[in-house]
């Protein structure tokens, strides 16, 4: 994007408006590396991160541990479908068009953290192609693993879902159970073209000590679609992400987050939303849980630029530990007298009203309280497929259990 | 199959139900009227064992057990259920979870008795959150069948309700009790619903927190929606009209 490296060098400084400051520069990023993932190959610990994602059983094209990729050749199916999946290391350099991509939608002097990717980075990540006309029905897994302490992982994922076609992305990333320390910064620019749909769920199972920083950007063409889902339900020392979609005519976005708070972790976690284009709409919905000394912020905004456009935003908060906090910064604004927006966000507790009722119904009060936060992180959200419902019903209904002891 | 014996019934140390017996056998649906703070509530909120309503007196028996101690959670499983009158609304949490928690722990099916009270365009919203009186009160009593009781308690299922909900709410319970064989104690100020419901076993009056008046409803009913709960009671016990 004809980014010159010593303006970004200068980025390397650059603090995140929000989120806690982190020192980037004492992680450690190891060389870059790309090898072929053969099955079975998968070491113990990135198995047992896979685990805590409730990958059992998913066979990922994507994988990096640290900073080395390993990708599969792809599967049969998804190679009917013409979709390439690869290093996006290895993508910019057999595939022009993959550098003309790179880094358009995220502009690496953001902050420290996009500029650390893209000078430390070596530009691994996936790279993800769907060609024009093909609805992919097989969802595509990757996972992204940091395994040793004190170390930086950097990624730069791109997705370009060319015209009318349709896929369904779903990203993991964790670490194994013992890692105490570490950064992840992962990059991700969705190209989502006119008339095609995206949806991506990305999973996070982190460990206390480690500070997680997203940077996602999602460009959606006329009359296209794009569906987020965002869960994370493990602690963390901080985590601090804020997406933007940018919507083009008619082109419609939904993000839907799910936060449960723990440890004495630091989650700053929203959506942002632009509505560019005549008739374009977007809905962001938040359910924030706070659990033990969590401190959470949700954040939304819509900026209404055009006429015809909506936007609703709804920011649910249950606040579970006396010792946890959350606050939620709902944004709306209209550059435009034809763009209709609107907002709700509500923080509550469980009530005794509520697990009266529910107990009267036969359940013990744990079950009751089980229910309700089941129910809370439960969010319908539309085109998700079954595959993909039916791993995160599984995830929403074991932490609904942890989260009441 | 249930029985109160002398029960008294106290919110807070004060007593609002004193010294109610009742009887309710099996497939028999009885009717509780009376005027608004009678107690009608505080007396199925016993039954049920909801904690603000104390048992201060007297016990209540389940098929012979004695449940008067029982918690609300055990009360439900035995096979008694309550359709309250006030609900909590539920934000944030999905009226088809709650729905598809009770059928699991009472092994009914969710979607036949959605289909019956015509609630399946709710199942997506917030549970009771934002929903007008009609659909509240069939909401739940979905969930109140959905526990598949043997006794169900339903409080003021009528008040508040359009005339077609009525006629919903009537034919479900008429079906709960005259098909299914549940046990029933339906408890109105209004009596709207009395007419629609094709057989009540029993209808009790009561005020001031005791049963005043039990009866023939074929007597009762009409006389008590005709001239009111005062001069009615002076008709029934006078015996003119």
């Amino acid at each position: 994007m004809g980014v010159g490296r010593a303006e970004v060098e200068k980025a390397l400084s650059k603090p995140s408006p929000f989120g806690l400051d982190v020192d980037v520069l004492k992680y450690v990023v190891e060389e870059p590396s790309v090898e072929e993932l053969k099955a079975l190959e998968l070491e113990e610990p990135v198995r047992s991160a896979s685990t805590r994602l409730g990958f059992n059983g998913v066979k990922p094209s994507y994988v990096q541990v640290d900073q080395t990729a390993l990708y599969k050749l792809l599967e049969r199916r998804l190679r009917g479908y013409g979709v390439i999946v690869a290093p996006l290391r290895t993508a910019l350099e057999k595939m022009d068009y993959a550098k003309r991509i790179a880094w358009r939608l995220v502009d690496p002097r953001s902050d420290k953290y996009t500029a650390l990717a893209y000078l430390r980075g070596g530009e691994l990540g996936y790279f993800i192609y769907v060609p024009p006309n093909v609805k992919v029905d097989v969802p595509i897994y990757t996972c992204l693993v940091l395994r040793l302490e004190r170390r930086a992982q950097l990624a730069h994922n791109i997705v370009y879902v060319d015209e009318g076609s349709e896929a369904h992305v779903i990203t993991g990333c964790a670490v194994p159970h013992g890692v105490r320390d570490g950064l992840h910064v992962g990059i991700s620019e969705f190209h989502v073209s006119r008339g095609a749909r995206l949806t991506f769920s990305m999973i996070h199972a982190w460990s206390q000590g480690v500070h997680v920083r997203p940077r996602t950007a999602v460009y959606v063409e006329e009359g296209g679609e794009y569906v987020g889902y965002y869960i994370t339900y493990n602690p963390v020392q901080s985590i601090q992400a804020y997406p933007v979609v940018r919507l083009q005519a008619r082109a419609r976005a939904y993000s839907a987050s799910v936060v449960v708070g723990l440890g004495s972790g630091d989650y700053d976690v929203g959506t942002k939303v632009i509505l560019e284009g005549p008739g374009a709409s977007g809905e962001i919905v938040s359910r924030t849980l706070g659990l033990e000394e969590s401190r959470v912020t949700a954040r939304a905004e819509i900026v209404g630029k055009a006429r015809d456009s909506r936007g609703h935003i709804e920011c649910l908060g249950l606040l579970v530990s006396e010792k946890s906090s959350i606050a939620a910064y709902p944004l709306i604004r209209s550059e435009d007298p034809g763009s209709t927006l609107s907002h709700e966000a509500a923080i509550g507790r469980i009530s005794r009203e509520e697990l009266e009722y529910l107990m009267s119904r036969g359940f013990e009060e744990d079950e009751a309280k089980s229910i309700i936060v089941r129910g809370f992180m439960k969010v319908d959200v539309p085109g998700l497929p079954e595959v993909v419902r039916r791993h995160v019903d599984s995830i929403v209904g074991t932490i609904s259990k942890l989260a009441v002891g | 199959m249930l029985s109160l014996e002398s029960v008294s019934v106290c919110v807070d140390g004060r007593f609002i139900v004193r010294d109610v017996s009742l009887s309710v056998g099996s497939g028999e649906l009885h009717v509780i009227m009376g005027p608004n703070g009678a107690g009608k509530s505080t007396l199925l909120a016993a039954i049920m064992g909801l904690s603000h309503a104390k048992v201060c007196g007297g016990r209540i028996l389940f098929n012979g057990v004695d449940i008067t101690h029982l918690p609300s959670y055990e009360r439900a499983k035995l096979g008694i259920s309550l359709a309250h009158q006030v609900t909590p609304a539920f934000r944030g949490v999905r009226f088809l979870e709650v729905a598809k928690a009770v059928a699991t722990r009472f092994n009914s099916d969710w979607r036949a008795l959605a289909s019956l009270l015509m609630i399946e365009n709710l199942l997506s919203r917030d549970l009771f959150s934002g929903f007008s009186g009609g659909e509240r009160k069939r909401a739940e009593l979905y969930l109140a069948l959905l526990q598949d009781p043997k006794v169900a308690l339903l409080d003021e299922p009528d008040s508040g309700v359009d005339i077609d909900t009525l006629r919903v709410l009537a034919r479900l319970i008429d079906y709960t009790v005259f098909v299914r064989g549940t046990s029933a104690i339906l408890v109105t100020h209004s009596g709207f619903i009395l007419e629609r419901l094709s057989r009540v076993t029993r209808a009790h009056i009561m005020v001031g927190g005791t049963v005043v008046y039990s009866g023939d409803p074929a007597l009762v009913i009409p006389v008590i929606l005709k001239y009111g709960y005062m001069r009615g009671l002076e008709v029934l016990r006078g015996g003119g009209g």
